[in-house]
This record gives structure tokens, sequence and C-alpha cells, in this order.
């Protein structure tokens, strides 16, 4: 027994030794907080993995970010996830943009919700806004912002159905989550209102846990060319970096139409090749939110609670670039303001099986 | 053994022989002349040059070509891509490269077809196939590694022909084998390899294959001297029609154990002979539960253990002696003691219940070390740093220690220096009068004849022989093994009493060898011999190895250090003489 | 086994001078084993300081920064020491197969797994903690130890390798998780109100809080006491135990282990399960701290069984190995976070990490052969000295 035992005796006084390590050195918070005051605003940002540069979320958001840089004098700080962190990883990414000073902090992806929940109620000083989810429990010093990315979608819906010729087309959401069954569960209903004998192929690149679907173009690719093959000629590619490949694949064809999502991507350059079959996108304006967000908090009047950008505040919409709609403007514009004035109703998900 | 002074030399245009046992060297030293393995000391001559060989692409630059034992063909491609495959440049891989295997074919007799499918063809045209590669690649001296093993009377036969129609076209054949008649009937000359050293040439014209045979197993060692027998009428084990099939490497099912039925009385050694690979494995891998049987009974004192698994067998009473100890004997990574645990870890002194009892089983440890001589500096060392022979009596001690009803013994003094040999011959024969049965497998024959009480020939898994160690001898054994005789063996008395001369002489060195300063003069003796059949400057030599030295680094975690092999086994001698364990020389069989 | 390289008190064959050779012998391997893993370490940070500087940036300064933050400030320390609770469990579950040559890649869909119906059982019920905590331990385990079984009983029954399937296990995972994590089944139907767009399981009672230790620096997983269990019995088992050495014997060398005895095919299977139980635990300090969890969302952390097996690699698959391996990579995860914040690319902690890992399999194996063979000399000295000895008193006498 000897030996073992003097093994665990080191193993434990070990472990036992750096625990009380942990409860002799300082803490790293900066006490000096609760800053803001004056000029010099500190914005923090924690994007979703990707980061900067994603070409899709999280860049609107860093969009956004930039252009309340250059109105506004503040200083701002960013940080992003690494895939397959645990939850502690976010919580302690939040801490130390609060613990440097930052404030406000905004956590970019419904995948921050527990983590800036924590934070907060940890640092009541400190506002924070998260986008994309909200949640009862969540303290006042959280502000949610949100979209309805179904509205844009029943638009682009219903531009679906007025381009199709063969009576037929394809949804591809990235990954089968509920924020992606609101892109199809408004889809769907636009195409609805058009036509009801239009049928609609759904495609859903990976489920989750596997967020893949969002980042991997040949996914898309297939996925397009699989609703290509099966005779559908518009397709609504919800998928986030996997988009990109549907709209490759689309645009090999003759006549096919695809419609992009968040932000205009005619005008990325990185598509500018196949802008020509780009119909429209539902641009979902992060950057927008972004901006307006750090401007109430500049004016000393801060946004609060559940903020919901939508077709009527032009959080969410079509995009025009091309002219592709400009034929059924009309029609577009019919339905907005049927939506704008609460007579169109959308479902938030869509029909069950 | 590692090789050490071995001199051959091969005249050109000659099949010639090599003859030794399973383990004595005769790999290595192919190996050597092919360039896998470096010698430490000696020199190659061809032609009277001398050259150096690193690689075996050197060996082929200068005309060697070697067939090895396992074919090394890829079964998805044809004949021809075979044969230009990694010698592209040669003769291109289209028109030219199949003309000039038509060529070959046909010059020396081969009869390939080029563009056959490799998975089609039997294991004769495989082989033919090697052959053929080989000289395609220009060799002019072959080598041919157990070429006969693979094949059965009839393709022997054929390929003896073609060994004699290259020959006759000028190539050099070097040809390895332990079959005494394949070799009397196609060899030229004879060279004997036993133990790591050539112990002597011998012309096929003259030499009778009793005389080979005594070259070869080393009659003038020590064999085991007899005595007074032991054996009871209490039955220890009672082996049943074991039968076991299993399917090669071509998808082929063959029977390698064919209603075995054998039965070893208390105090009985049971002697098994048999040329490798006739089933002698399987039998001992079946009694110890190592392999699934589709017929028999295992019977040990009245307990039936068919159903049984290897550690209830082994708590039953048997105790284990395998082949090959580096695979089936030792944890080789790991210090002596828990290799004393080993096979026994629910026995005493090793563990209580569930627990393990290290102190105990140290303890026990250094007892076997004291009582069976193994020469190690302390008990943590690994087992990898002892010599072959010193791990042997590691082992044997272990199994003696249990008190084992039934030892089964697979070459036991194999690759063991010849002290040690003694120690363990020793040892059987003690726990032999106090009752233990043994099995014991050898292709030592003298070891055999002289340890055993009754033993058995096995033949293409049949037991088909069987003879009274004392009246039998050994080249009555070797023919039987290979199957050219049945039923009871009974030698003429005229050979008999020869042997009996032989086995005196024997006896005398016996003695000598349990002293250790005589085995360093033994080791000159050989030495000596070794220079005097040395043939005297052959102007044609075609390949010549002049005291070629070895350490066989291929195996490095089985090899032994030099310095601790000098130190136990040849005080004295030249320090430079390396050594290693002979089961690297096993290993590369 | 490289722990047990000190001598045994029990050595009195050759008396004092031989025993002080032995120490020696011991020192250099242990010396030996040690400085592997420090030769690795020190290469990767050169590697890193090398990429930092050619990008403009000064790695003292960026070293200095993870330094103070991990082992400087309370919270930094709190981190590690709770990121290495759960590197060090994955370590030891994948450990658990090495040790008898089983390649268990197949932690990450195990705990996975384990933590779904772990969450989803402790969600279900509402009970006293006593009850509650071991009923979610013991879910995760069986769940982990059923899930690494299918690995187990392949390879027994139709020889598949235990790398392919546990790999192909892991992509199952996922779509199981997938299938069962939607609201209906494993996710109550009505959500907790409001939008948010993450899903997961039912929250589990506040019975369910594992106890954590107040520190200045926040909670410390009260989880890492049982992962100091988890080690110390890992260790036990193996050494002391028949079940251990026949593992230990297996891993060795399966044919010998299977002449002296051991029922190899039973031995895979039950040791496989084992390490996908212990794998199942890999989740449970983040599930049952009502810090990060009690529940199992779309976001749980995935990829800890995949760095387990560096952990476990780095630690040569002894307890005490793994525990520095495991605080090791706690510190370059937890640190990170550090970097990017000071704008210093965030990627050279997995630089070091991929660096290490590298460089210690080629050292450990390096340092293998010399010290096995250095060792086969000695004994080769030792024992030619012994016999010029003994020869020399012959001469005398």
């Amino acid at each position: 027994m000897r030996r073992s035992v003097k093994l665990a005796a080191v193993v434990l006084s070990g472990s036992l030794g750096i625990a009380s390590l942990a409860a002799c050195g300082a803490k790293s918070t900066s006490t000096s907080s609760s800053a803001a005051g004056g000029s010099g605003l500190k914005v923090g940002m924690a994007y979703d993995v990707g980061g900067r540069g994603d070409q899709g979320f999280n860049d609107s958001a860093a969009a956004g970010l930039d252009k309340a840089k250059s109105q506004f004098n503040i200083t701002t700080n960013e940080a992003e996830a690494k895939p397959g962190e645990s939850d502690s990883d976010k919580q302690s990414r939040l801490e130390q943009l609060v613990n440097a000073g930052y404030n406000p902090v905004i956590a970019v992806g419904f995948v921050y919700q527990s983590a800036v929940e924590k934070v907060a109620k940890e640092h009541p000083n400190t506002k924070f806004a998260i986008i994309d989810s909200d949640s009862p429990t969540q303290p006042s010093n959280v502000t949610s912002l949100e979209f309805t990315e179904q509205q844009s979608s029943y638009l682009a819906g219903i531009a679906a159905a007025l381009k199709t010729q063969k009576k037929q087309v394809g949804f591809i959401g990235g990954v089968q989550s509920e924020l992606i069954k609101k892109f199809e569960a408004g889809y769907r209903a636009g195409v609805a209102s058009v036509d009801p004998n239009i049928k609609v192929d759904v495609t859903y690149l990976t489920t989750p846990p596997d967020f893949t679907g969002f980042s991997d173009p040949a996914k898309g690719k297939s996925a397009a060319q699989g609703q290509l093959d099966k005779g559908d000629d518009v397709i609504y590619a919800a998928a986030g970096a996997s988009g990109t490949g549907a709209i490759q694949a689309v645009a090999a064809k003759q006549g096919a139409w695809v419609i992009g999502v968040d932000s205009d991507q005619a005008k990325q350059t990185a598509l500018s090749a196949y802008k020509n079959s780009i119909l429209t996108s539902a641009v979902k304006n992060v950057d927008t939110a972004v901006f307006s967000y750090i401007q109430s908090v500049k004016n000393g009047t801060p946004e609060t609670g559940v903020q919901r950008f939508d077709l009527k505040s032009g959080g969410v919409g079509l995009a025009t670039t091309g002219g592709h709609i400009d034929d059924i403007k009309a029609k577009l514009d019919a339905a907005t303001q049927q939506i704008v004035s609460g007579a169109t109703q959308i479902p938030t998900a869509p029909p069950a099986g | 053994m590692a090789n050490h002074d071995i001199n051959l030399t091969v005249r050109t245009g000659t099949v010639h022989a090599l003859m030794g046992e399973n383990g004595a060297g005769k790999s290595t030293l192919m190996k050597i002349l092919y360039g896998m393995q470096k010698p430490d000391e000696g020199t190659i001559t061809i032609n009277g040059e001398q050259v150096e060989f690193a690689t075996p692409g050197d060996a082929i630059t200068r005309g060697i070509g070697m067939v090895h034992q396992h074919f090394m063909l890829a079964d998805n491609l044809t004949v021809l891509e075979n044969v230009v495959l990694g010698s592209e440049k040669l003769y291109g891989i289209g028109a030219r490269a199949k003309a000039k295997i038509k060529e070959i074919s046909d010059q020396y007799g081969l009869g390939v077809r080029p563009d056959a499918l490799v998975e089609d063809l039997g294991v004769a045209d495989r082989q033919r196939v090697e052959i053929l590669k080989v000289l395609y690649r220009g060799a002019r001296i072959l080598i041919l590694d157990e070429p006969t093993a693979v094949l059965v009377p009839q393709e022997v036969d054929a390929l003896f022909d073609n060994l004699r129609d290259l020959k006759s076209e000028g190539v050099t054949v070097i040809f390895i084998s332990h079959k005494l008649h394949e070799v009397l009937s196609v060899a030229d000359a004879i060279s004997v390899i036993r133990r790591g050293t050539t112990v002597g040439d011998a012309d096929p014209g003259s030499v009778t294959a009793r005389e080979l045979a005594e070259l070869m197993v080393g009659s003038e060692l020590p064999s085991p001297e007899s005595r007074e027998s032991t054996v009871t009428d209490v039955e220890m084990l009672k082996v049943e029609g074991l039968r076991i099939a299993k399917a090669d490497a071509e998808g082929i099912e063959r029977v390698v154990l064919d209603d075995v039925s054998l039965t070893i009385r208390k105090g009985e050694i049971l002697g098994v002979a048999g040329v490798e690979g006739n089933g002698q494995a399987e039998l001992v891998e079946a009694i110890m539960g190592m392999l699934p049987l589709d017929a028999g009974t295992v019977v040990l004192d009245g307990q039936d253990l068919t159903g049984k698994l290897t550690r209830a067998r082994r708590e039953a009473g048997i105790g284990y002696v395998p082949e090959d100890r580096h695979r089936h004997g030792l944890l080789l990574e790991a210090p002596l003691w828990e290799n004393r645990i080993l096979g026994h870890v629910t026995e005493t002194p090793n563990s209580k219940g569930f627990v393990l009892d290290p102190a105990a089983a140290r303890r026990d440890t250094e007892r076997i070390v004291r009582e069976y001589d193994v020469r190690t500096p302390g008990i943590e060392v690994t087992a990898a740093s002892l010599s072959g022979g010193n791990q042997q009596k590691l082992i044997v001690g272990r199994e003696m220690s249990h008190n084992p009803k039934l030892l089964i013994a697979a070459h036991p003094t194999r690759g063991v220096d010849v002290g040690a040999q003694a120690q363990i011959w020793g040892q059987i024969r003690a726990a032999q009068q106090e009752g233990l049965a043994v099995l014991l497998i050898s292709a030592d024959l003298d070891e055999l004849i002289g340890l055993s009480d009754t033993i058995r020939v096995i033949y293409r898994g049949r037991l088909v022989a069987d003879a009274d160690p004392a009246t039998v001898t050994a080249e009555d054994l070797g023919t039987a093994m290979t199957g050219a005789a049945a039923g009871r063996i009974e030698s003429a008395d005229e050979a008999l009493a020869e042997a009996a001369v032989v086995a005196e002489a024997a006896a005398v060195v016996e003695d000598a060898a349990a002293a250790e300063a005589a085995v360093a003069a033994e080791g000159a003796a050989v030495t000596e011999a070794a220079a005097v059949t040395e043939d005297a400057g052959t102007a044609e030599a075609a390949v010549a190895a002049e005291g070629a030295a070895v350490t066989e680094g291929a195996a490095a975690t089985a090899a032994v250090t030099e310095d601790a092999v000098v130190a136990e086994d040849v005080p004295g001698e030249d320090a430079t003489t390396t050594d290693t364990a002979g089961d690297d020389a096993q290993a590369g069989e | 086994m490289t722990t047990s390289t000190e001598p045994s008190p029990g050595l009195g064959l050759g008396g004092a001078p031989r025993r002080g050779r032995f120490q020696r012998i011991d020192r250099e391997r242990l010396l030996l084993a040690i400085a592997a893993p420090v030769l690795a370490v020190v290469i990767a940070f050169a590697i890193s300081s090398l990429l930092l500087a050619i990008s403009g940036k000064d790695p003292f300064q960026a070293f200095s920064l993870m330094g103070n933050y991990g082992l400087g400030t309370s919270d930094g320390q709190v981190a590690v020491l709770n990121k290495a609770t759960t590197y060090y469990i994955a370590g030891v579950a994948v450990a658990f197969g090495f040790r008898m040559n089983l390649f268990n890649i197949g932690a990450d869909g195990q705990y996975r797994l384990a933590a779904l119906f772990a969450a989803f059982v402790g969600g279900a019920v509402n009970l006293p903690s006593f009850i509650e905590i071991p009923l979610v331990l013991i879910t995760a385990m069986l769940v982990g130890g059923l899930w690494a079984a299918i690995a187990g009983v392949l390879k027994v029954t139709r020889g598949v390798s235990e790398v392919i399937s546990t790999i192909m296990l892991n992509a199952i995972t996922t779509g199981v998780i997938g299938l069962l994590l939607v609201p209906g089944r494993f996710v109550p139907s009505v959500g907790g109100g409001g939008s948010s767009n993450s899903v997961q399981t039912k929250m589990m009672a506040p019975s369910s809080d594992f106890f954590t230790l107040n520190t200045q620096g926040g909670q410390l997983y009260g989880f890492i006491i049982v992962a100091v269990l988890i080690g110390v019995l890992f260790q036990l088992v193996l050494s002391r135990t028949r079940f251990g050495f026949d593992l230990r014997a297996t891993g060795r060398s399966e044919e010998a282990a299977g002449a002296s005895g051991v029922n190899v095919k039973r031995m895979v299977l039950t040791s496989m399960c084992i390490s996908g139980a212990l794998a199942g635990l890999i989740g449970m300090p983040d599930l049952l701290s009502a810090d990060t969890g009690h529940y199992f969302g779309q976001s749980f952390q995935a990829g800890v069984g995949f760095t387990g097996i560096a952990i476990a690699l780095l630690g040569r698959n002894t307890p005490v190995g793994i525990a520095f391996a495991a605080l090791l990579w706690a510190f370059l995860d937890a640190t990170n976070g550090q970097l990017s914040t000071n704008n210093y690319p965030p990627e050279i902690a997995n630089v070091m990490q991929g660096t290490i890992v590298i460089c210690v399999v080629v050292a450990y194996e390096l340092v293998r052969r010399f010290g096995l063979k250095r060792q086969q000399q000695k004994v080769g000295a030792q024992l030619a000295a012994q016999a010029a000895a003994a020869a020399k008193k012959e001469v005398a006498a």
C-alpha cells in the first residue's frame, strides 16, 4: 500500500495546495469599474464562433460596432468564441470584458444567453445586450436585440412564389434550430399566400448540436443541387456561410433564382460573380440594431427589455440590389403594409411534421 | 545466438545448401548477405572483390537476389505488374518487360504467365514468380529461404528441377533448409550452421543423412543422460481426439490438428518430435486453452478441462514454458517481479483475494533468482535486459514454483546457452522425479531422446509414429518426422550402438559444461573446427563471408547486451566476440 | 509503468553497493521520464514565441499576460482549476483504455450522450441531494459505459478496430443528440417563455448542486475532489489489483497476457465499459454546478474527449502525469482569452497545445528506447563486473 498512499497524498495535497493558492491571489477585477462617464464610452463585444470576418451574422454586428466607432468617441474591444468551448468560457470572456471596464458589453448570438444572465447578475452596474435571445429570468441590465426574421422570410416567400415557373420552390436551412425554423415558417406562409399549390422543398443541412450547417458551403452546394435536380427554380438559403455554396450551385443553372439571407448578398464582393442569380436577400440588420443600441447608451437613454427589430422599424426587409424584384414591387409593398398594420399574422414555427 | 565466426564459401554455378536448426542463425546470415543487416565484423567477397552492403538495393546491384519464405507479392496485381514493381527502369512496364519475363521464364523453364493475376496462382506458381522477380533484376546469386516449407512433395521435385536448370545456366543458388533428404537430393555442397557459427561443410556425395543430422543438432553437445525411469501408472493428462481446423492466408481451410490423442502419466516425460509447423504449436495451445477446439477432450488428473479458459487450466496445475518466450512468456518491458506474477496472478504468493501482494511477489522473485540461478543485478530490471538463458530460467522457475501437475515445455532450451541448458534439464528431471508429468516439444532430437520416456512423432497434424527413446536413433526419428515412416520405430542395433558411443562422448562434454570454465574451451574448439573446414582459397569463389560476427539489431528490445553474455557464457574469450540472444535469430526465421 | 521506478526497500540481493547502483539507474529513469515532457513544453514555447515575434508581437508580453492571469489572479486560478477538473477526468477516462492498448477515441461522444441523459433524468425528478446527485452520476456512467460497450462488443465479436468504431460513434452521438434534444422529447414542449433560440433540457432542481468551494476568485468545483479520488482509485486498481495487473499485462503484450490466462476478449469489453463510464463523468462538473448549468443545451461544451486524448498522451497515462497535463492544458485554454482581449492572436495557445502533443509523442518514444538500451548496457556492465570480481576471488583463493 505504501507507494499508492504516498501517491495519493501527493496528489491530494497538491490539488488542495493549488486550491488554497486560489484564495490568496488578488482577483483580476479592476475595482475602479463603473467608469463609462464622460466622453469615452467603452464598448465590449463578444462574438460567436467565426467572429469578425465570417461574412455573416458576426460581421454584421461588427459593422454596427464600426459605424458607432466612427460616429461617436468610443473605444471598443472584441473577443470571439472558440469551437467546443464551455459555458464557463463564455462567462469568463464576458467577465474579462467587464473587468477591463467595458460597458456596455454586447454578446452576439443566443449561445450567450445563460452566460450573459449569470454575469449580468454579478455586475448590475454594467449594461449587457444579447442578440437573438431573451429569457424571462434575465436581469434588467440585459437588453435583448431580436429580429422578426419570419417577416422578411414571408416577403421572400412571396417573391419566390411570384417568380417560380415550375410551381416548385426550395428552402435550405443551415441548422434545424428554433431560429432557422422561424425563417422556414415565414417563407412557407409567404409562398402559400400567393399560391397554396406551390410545393416547398425543405432541406436542413445539419441538426443541433452539429452547427457545421452554418459554415460548410459544400453542404449548401449539394443541398441546392439536389433541390435543383428535383425541379425547384427558386431557392431560399438561410444557412449562414453554407449559403454561398447554394448560391454557386443555383447560379450555375440557367433560369433559377436564389434568395440570400442576413445581409444583402448581391453586394458582397465574394459573391459578385453570382449577383445576377441572386433574386433578393432577406436582410436582417444586426448592424442597425447594434448601432442603435450603442447610440441609446451613448445618449444616456439605453434601450431596455426586449427590443424587436421588425419590418416596420427597418430591422428586417428585402434587398433590392439588381432590381430583380422591381416588377413585383407593388405586391411586396402591399404585403409589407399588411404586416406592418398587423393584418397579416405570420407563424413563427413551421407546421409540425 | 548471434552469429560469430561464420565462414561460408560458395562456388559459382552450384546449389549450396545451408543447413541448421531453427534459430541456428541461418536467417541472420542471409540477412547479412542480402544487405538487410550489417555485420559487426568480417567481410563478404564476390568474385574476388570485397563488397559491403548497406541495403538490399546494394546486394541487388551486386547480383544477389533473395526469395523470402513468406512471399512478397501483391495479390491484386498481375504477374507482370508484380515483377516490374520497383524495377520499372529496367525494361519499362509494357511489352518490353513482358518479353523479358517470357525470355527468362523460357530460359529457366519456369513456365510463368505474365498476365495471370497473382491471387489466382497456387503456392508453387507464386514461388516461381518470386524467383523470376529476382532473376529479372539481374541476380546471378539466388538465396532461397526455406523454399520447400510451403510446398507439397511433387512441387518440391518441380522446384528442384528449376534449381537444376538455374544451375546449368550458371546461376548460383544458396538454399536454406533443415530437411535432410531434400538437401541431399539437390545440393552440390552443404554447410551446416549451429548456434550461430559454421560447424562444418559436407559433400552430399559422401555424407550420410545421419552424419548431417549429427552436425546439425550437435551430437557432441551435452545430451541428457539416461537414468532410472520414474514413470508411474497414474494418468495425469489425457487428451483425446483433438481436432482443429484453421483457415490459412489463402482462405483454404487446413486441418492443423487431426484426431490427436495422447496420455501422459505421473512422472513421465512425453516427447513430441516433428518438423516445425506440423501442429506442435497448435497442440500446445489447444491444451492450454488458447485455441478453440473443433473436437476432442482434455482431462488433467481426472478433471475435465475441455471447456475451461486458460486461467482455469493454469490454476488446475498446468505449467507452461512457451515456445516463443518473448511473445508468450514474458512482459519484456516489465520488471522481473511483475514477470514472476504473470500467469499466476490468482495464486499465492502473488495475490490475496483480488488484491495483489507485490511485497510477497518480490520476495518470491528473489527466491527464484537465487534458486534457479538467474543472473541479474536485481529484480527491478526489465525482463528485456536479461539474456535469453536467464529469461528462460526465470520462466522455468516461475512455472515450477506453483507445483504444477503437468509442465508443457516447448523448446525449453532453444536459444539458451549451454550452461543454462544443463540447468533447465536438471530442473525438469528433478520435478519429474517428484511426479511431474511433462509434455516436451523439441526440435533438438538429442534433447528429445535423452529426456523423454516416450516419443511421439507429429506429422501434418497427426501423431503418426511413436518410439522408445532407448531404441531409436536421431536419424530414424528424423525419417519419421518427414512422414516417411509410421507406427512403431525401432532402430537397428548397430546404429544404436554407434549412437551410444556418441552419447557417451557427449556425456563427458556435459560434465565439463556444468563447470562454466569449460564452456570457453568448447567454444574455442568449435571455432577451430570451423577454421579447418573453411575452404582454402577457391579462386572461383562466388560468395564468401568470413569471420562474420553479427549482432542482431532488428529486435532491439530483445537484444541482450553483448557484455552480459560475454561475461556469462564465455568468460575469457576475446571480448570483441559479440553475441545476442538466440531468440533474435528465431524471430528472423 | 514509469511511476514504479523507485527502488523497492525489499531489494536485498546484492547488499549495499549494488543497491546504490540501482538507485542511480532509477534516478536516471525518473529524470528521463521528466525530461521528455519538459523538453516538449520548452520547444512549444520556443515555436510559439517565434510565431509571435514574426507577427510583430512581443512574445514575452503575451506569456506574461497569460501567466499573470492564470497564476497571479484568483479568478484565473479558479478558472484553470475548474477546467483542469474536467480535463483530468477526460484524461483518466482515455488513459484507462490506453493502458491496455485500447484507443477509446469515442470519449467525446460518450460524455456528451451521458450528460444529455443525466440532465434529462436529473430534470425529470426532484429528489434530495443525496439521492439526486448519485442518480445523475450513475446515469451518466451507465450511459457512457453502455455507449462505449458498443465499440467493445464490435471489437470482440467482429474484430472491428475500436478506433474506427468509436470515431463513428462520435458522429452518431451528434445525430442522436440532435434527435432527442428537441421540444417534446428531452426538451419541455412549453419552453420557459421568452424567445430564446437555444434549446435545452429542463433545468434540474437546485438539489442537484454539487458542493462548490467558495474562494476569492469565485466558485471552485467541488468535483475537483472527485477527480482526485478518481486518480487515486485509478492508480490503486492498476497497481494493486489482479484486474489491474491483467489490464497492464494485456496492454504490454496481448499474446503474453492471453497465454498467462487473461481472457483478453472479456478484458477488452470490461475496460471499454470502464473507460466509457469514466468518460460519462466528464460533463458532470459543468452539469452539477449551479454556475454553469443544471441543463444540457445545444451549446454544451463539446470536444473535451479529444482534449482528454492529448492529456493522456502528455501525462503518459499515469494519474500524476495526467494531473500535470490537465493543469497545463487548462492553463493554456483559460488564459488565451486574455490574449484576444489584449489584441494578441488567441490561436497561439492552440499552436502551443498542438506542438506540445507532437513533441511529446516523439520525445517519449526516443526516451523509451534510450532508457531501455541504457538499462541493458548497465545490467550487462554490472554482470560483467560481478563476474570479474568472482574470477579475481577465485584466482586469489
